[in-house]
């Protein structure tokens, strides 16, 4: 189980809302930083995953160690959070 | 375009709110077991889009046992798209994301589940059809196959290269990374007219690169028409990408009307220049598609698998519309019961 997961979204992105969905099923809790609402944290999302683009999903672990999951992908999230 | 912005986030605060919301769904159960026990489901339908979540609707009310796999987005590319203007029944037009999520809870509320897993591989068998997903193989006795379609690539140099760091295939999720920047969009259909307006709520320009000649609807070419922060490009082809090694800095065309090489200075581009069958999945199979990759169905969208069916964008002859997709999927739907019930 991960110590915290946070997603960078923006209002129309629907896999942003997949990832949400995915997590809540699964049992997880987030942190959303909402990029329309928040748009000085554009930045941030950029350096975090070296991408524009998002859903990007940062799952810090109980060591601390982070991993960085951009889009709405099963294959990445799934082992990530487990 | 405020009104736009306002419908978004009240179809975001729905899907979050449903989401939360614990109220029990209605599922039903599955009737059979193979020979080993397993479960045979009534139906499976690949792909949550429109088209299987309508046919959804009428299986599930018939009280056929429908289960919907979904590697992607819940509704699809209908999910990706800002603003549907051309849905019948919303008079004043219904974002993707809302729409989508109404398909779905309509879907939901008669029965039918949703699983969220990647479908591999189709095999029809001596009574049922087996479905290889990543969640294990499962069985059914009878298939929908409504996968959609997804945005074809420009395949030129630096296109992949600087995926998702400067070149898009999604306005609504990527667009806000662009806020006061310049922008290249290419392209002249629905997609890429509709895309370029909605990117002008963050840049501050667009070149609109259209390769032949518009082919969007004259309301929308008419709201192009009008709006002064895009410039189009009639007749100018998209050469080449480069960037600076972390990002897109410009693209190369060709304006084929003056026959000269052009250069478009840009932060990033967004690609709409057709849409590519999601039937990779079914190379294993002997199902039949057309030279394109669409699956080939007879009238009563039944393909040349017994018992397998296609609906919507998938399907060869497809009118790539949310409206036509949904009557593709009540229609299946209902040779679906016949199916069953033969």
């Amino acid at each position: 189980m991960p110590k915290n997961i946070t997603i960078y979204t923006t209002n129309t992105c629907a896999y942003c809302g997949m990832v949400k969905k995915w997590l809540t099923i699964k049992g997880h809790t987030y942190e959303e930083v909402n990029l329309d609402a928040s748009p000085e944290r554009t930045q941030e999302a950029l350096e975090v995953s070296g991408q524009l683009a998002v859903p990007v999903t940062v799952v810090t672990k109980q060591d601390d160690s982070k991993e960085v999951i951009v889009g709405y992908n099963l294959s990445k999230l799934a082992p990530a959070v487990a | 375009m405020d009104d736009e912005h306002t419908a978004n986030q009240a179809a975001v605060g729905l899907l979050a709110k449903d989401e939360l919301s614990d109220a029990p769904k209605p599922v039903l159960e599955p009737k059979s077991r193979t020979p080993e026990g397993f479960v045979v489901h009534d139906v499976i339908m690949i792909g949550a889009g429109p088209a299987s979540l309508a046919a959804a609707v009428y299986t599930t009310r018939e009280d056929i046992e429908t289960v919907i796999y979904e590697k992607g987005v819940i509704g699809g590319m209908a999910a990706t798209t800002d603003w549907i203007d051309n849905y019948p029944g919303f008079p004043d037009g219904i974002s993707g994301l809302e729409l989508s999520d109404n398909l779905r809870r309509q879907a939901e509320r008669f029965g039918a589940r949703i699983e969220l897993a990647d479908v591999t591989n189709i095999e029809r068998g001596d009574k049922h059809i087996k479905i290889v997903t990543t969640d294990g193989d499962q069985y059914a006795r009878a298939v929908l196959i409504a996968t959609g379609s997804d945005y074809k690539k420009l395949d030129v140099p630096g296109e992949l290269t600087y995926y998702a760091r400067g070149v898009h295939y999604c306005a609504t999720c990527d667009g806000a990374f662009y806020r006061d920047k310049k922008i290249v969009v290419v392209g002249g259909g629905n997609s890429a007219v509709q895309e370029a307006l909605f990117l002008t709520r963050y840049v501050t320009h667009i070149d609109l690169l259209v390769r032949s000649k518009l082919r969007a609807s004259d309301i929308l070419i008419h709201q192009l028409e009008k709006n002064d922060k895009i410039t189009v490009h009639i007749g100018t082809t998209t050469d080449e990408i480069i960037g600076n090694g972390k990002f897109v800095e410009k693209v190369i065309g060709t304006d084929t009307l003056k026959d000269k090489k052009v250069e478009f200075i840009t932060d990033g581009v967004f690609v709409m220049v057709g849409l590519l069958p999601n039937t990779q999945f079914l190379k294993g199979t002997k199902l039949q598609l057309d030279g394109t990759g669409f699956i080939k169905t007879d009238k009563d969208l039944q393909t040349d698998i017994k018992g397998v069916f296609a609906a919507g964008d998938v399907r060869s002859g497809a009118t790539m519309q949310i409206a036509s997709a949904v009557g593709e999927g009540a229609t299946a739907a209902l040779r679906i019961r016949e199916y069953l019930e033969s």
